[in-house]
């Protein structure tokens, strides 16, 4: 790595990047899109508090964030199906509210975000952790203190254990992936493929075997099944090296993760419930939901969560289509890998 | 028939047993043909687990054997890819660096078309709107678009550019462009410049064959446009599967996740 410092191409890519202004526009929207995302929980926020209060005097309100897991009851599906006879559950998804900055409380406060007044916890989003009911990860001791050494470190990295695996360009990882930005879902005969802003996941529906358990990755080895209308996965050879959040917790190469995507016949929703276990970090097993809702062309287009643009063609209909390329916006260019020498 | 053939009783025999035999295979080869893979909407159904078993990928030129190379006999129209004089000082230059600056050496994402050679796997996820590759190496993903959408007006530099394709009967023609130079066309420091232009076929050779041709038009890089041929081979093997390469998180594959600090 230390050869990228001084050898001519590296310079001519950094200096290429800096020249170009696409490039740097695409890599600015992306930062410009999580100042947003965070800008508008804030505005979020301050709606939420000021409405009671002073709703008369309020002319643009925001729109009211469902901070609601909805009831959906695993059990048949009605809704459409595919040639394979799969649930039609493709499309844009994303969480209903938040996202990876806070895991336990998602419109909380970010590790390294600045302090600022927040309505009282119960006004805020629900933790993403539904049990333990204290909305905890259950952790042990050591883990929690590495947890709260990497908040402290967050914005200081003296380690470079302190830098988030995201900003390297690794994957989300699971469940993270799920409630980071938005993703895309596709189907298959025999497969479901997760895309998400900085890597995918293959859902394996046959059945195979998983990899020989030596092999351990960023997304792990999915396999999944359909009941009705949820789909089931089963994670193995997961490496547990993804953050959960921006908040640092985490689990081991030991963790086991069955995962129920539970779909609403009406197709606009669905709830993620991932259990989560490993002794070797837990004092228990726990359980991760998260609400998704479905974007469709009725929507209008929003960074991150729900990147699409209009296709140009010469038909009249309208075609939506993905507006940003998935991959890492620090990928292929020095600044991830300056932070792996330098943190 | 060069040498003088003594006439036996039994000849005409054999001629009629072998016209037999040679219409068998040319109608078996027409049934092979019809046998590829299809969607339900009748056009060649690419979706699979592929491989090239090329030397491709170290180096696209006729080359002899390195010690970073097996030789071969090149995968080009030609013998050398019509490269301008500056652009051919760059390639030689890169060559000389190859073990340092090649993008695959830092896990980065091989682009296109380079991930169609590498050897390693890549899946076709197919659909009658679009096609998705993803590559093995990197785990990055190319959109092919079928659905009759054209390149955007203002398109973003890409890593895996931006795929249009049409079906000409049985071939897919993709048309892929808005490129960056970020990407190596192979380990031999072969490159191309974000003018790049694009256009590859893809056609069943049979269900488990796919004959790969691309065309490499750039102005800024080659004096004319030239082209790559290589073959494409399904995975058939008991539940094969990619497993994600990201190899670019092996430098700091050991600092996550936290461990327990030993006592």
């Amino acid at each position: 790595m230390k050869l990228l410092f001084t050898n001519p191409l590296f310079t001519k890519l950094l200096f290429t990047n800096l020249a170009s202004t696409k490039k740097v526009f695409a890599r600015n929207m992306k930062l410009f899109s999580l100042a947003v995302l965070v800008l508008t929980t804030c505005v979020q926020y301050t709606h939420a508090q000021t409405s009671s209060a002073a709703a008369s005097t309020s002319s643009a309100p925001a729109a009211k964030v469902d901070k609601s897991t909805p009831k959906i009851a695993s059990g048949k599906w009605t809704g459409p199906k595919l040639e394979d006879g799969q649930p039609d559950i493709g499309g844009n998804w994303s969480p209903t509210f938040g996202s990876y900055l806070n895991f336990t409380d998602p419109e909380g406060i970010s590790t390294g975000e600045r302090p600022r007044t927040l309505p009282p916890r119960e006004e805020r989003a629900p933790s993403r952790v539904s049990d333990p009911a204290d909305g905890k990860v259950p952790f042990q001791p050591w883990a929690l203190a590495k947890v709260k050494e990497y908040q402290d470190f967050y914005a200081n990295p003296i380690k470079p254990e302190f830098i988030d695996p995201l900003a390297r360009c690794a994957p989300q990882g699971i469940p993270q992936s799920l409630y980071m930005h938005g993703h895309e879902i596709l189907q298959y005969p025999g497969y479901i493929v997760f895309l998400f802003d900085q890597g995918n996941r293959i859902i394996h529906l046959d059945n195979k075997p998983h990899l020989p358990s030596n092999i351990k990755l960023w997304n792990g080895d999915s396999r999944g099944h359909w009941e009705g209308n949820t789909l089931i996965v089963d994670v193995s050879n997961y490496n547990g090296k993804s953050k959960y959040g921006r908040t640092g917790e985490f689990a081991s190469e030991n963790v086991q993760i069955k995962e129920r995507y539970v779909f609403d016949n009406d197709g606009k929703r669905y709830n993620y419930i991932a259990e989560i276990s490993d002794p070797s970090v837990y004092t228990r097993p726990f359980t991760v939901t998260v609400a998704e809702r479905k974007w469709t062309e009725a929507d209008e287009p929003r960074a991150v969560v729900y990147a699409v643009r209009k296709a140009k063609h010469a038909g009249s209909e309208t075609i939506i289509e993905n507006d940003e390329e998935r991959a890492c916006i620090e990928y292929n260019n020095p600044h991830a890998h300056l932070s792996v020498d330098r943190p | 028939m060069n040498y003088p053939v003594k006439k036996t009783p039994w000849r005409s025999g054999l001629t009629i047993i072998g016209l037999t035999f040679l219409s068998l295979v040319v109608s078996g080869t027409a049934i092979a043909a019809e046998k590829i893979p299809r969607l339900s909407n009748g056009k060649p159904d690419f979706s699979g687990i592929w491989q090239s078993t090329s030397a491709a990928d170290y180096g696209l030129e006729p080359h002899n054997s390195r010690v970073d190379a097996p030789p071969d006999a090149g995968v080009i129209d030609g013998d050398a890819i019509p490269y301008l004089p500056a652009a051919l000082e760059q390639r030689n230059k890169n060559f000389a660096a190859r073990n340092e600056l090649d993008p695959r050496l830092k896990g980065w994402t091989l682009g296109v078309p380079r991930g169609i050679y590498y050897p390693e796997p890549f899946q076709i996820f197919q659909r009658a709107r679009d096609i998705h590759i993803i590559f093995q190496f990197g785990h990055s993903i190319r959109t092919i678009h079928t659905n009759k959408t054209e390149h955007p007006d203002d398109g973003y530099d890409l890593l895996l550019g931006d795929s249009r394709a049409k079906w000409e009967k049985d071939t897919l023609v993709v048309d892929t462009i808005n490129f960056t130079d970020s990407t190596w066309l192979d380990r031999a420091g072969n490159f191309h410049s974000p003018s790049l232009h694009l256009v590859e076929q893809w056609k069943f050779l049979d269900a488990n064959t796919i004959a790969y041709h691309a065309t490499l038009e750039d102005p800024e890089v080659y004096s004319r446009p030239w082209s790559i041929d290589i073959i494409l081979h399904r995975h058939r093997e008991k539940n094969f599967q990619l497993i994600e390469d990201y190899r670019f998180t092996l430098d700091f594959d050991d600092i996550y996740p936290p461990k327990r600090d030993s006592k």
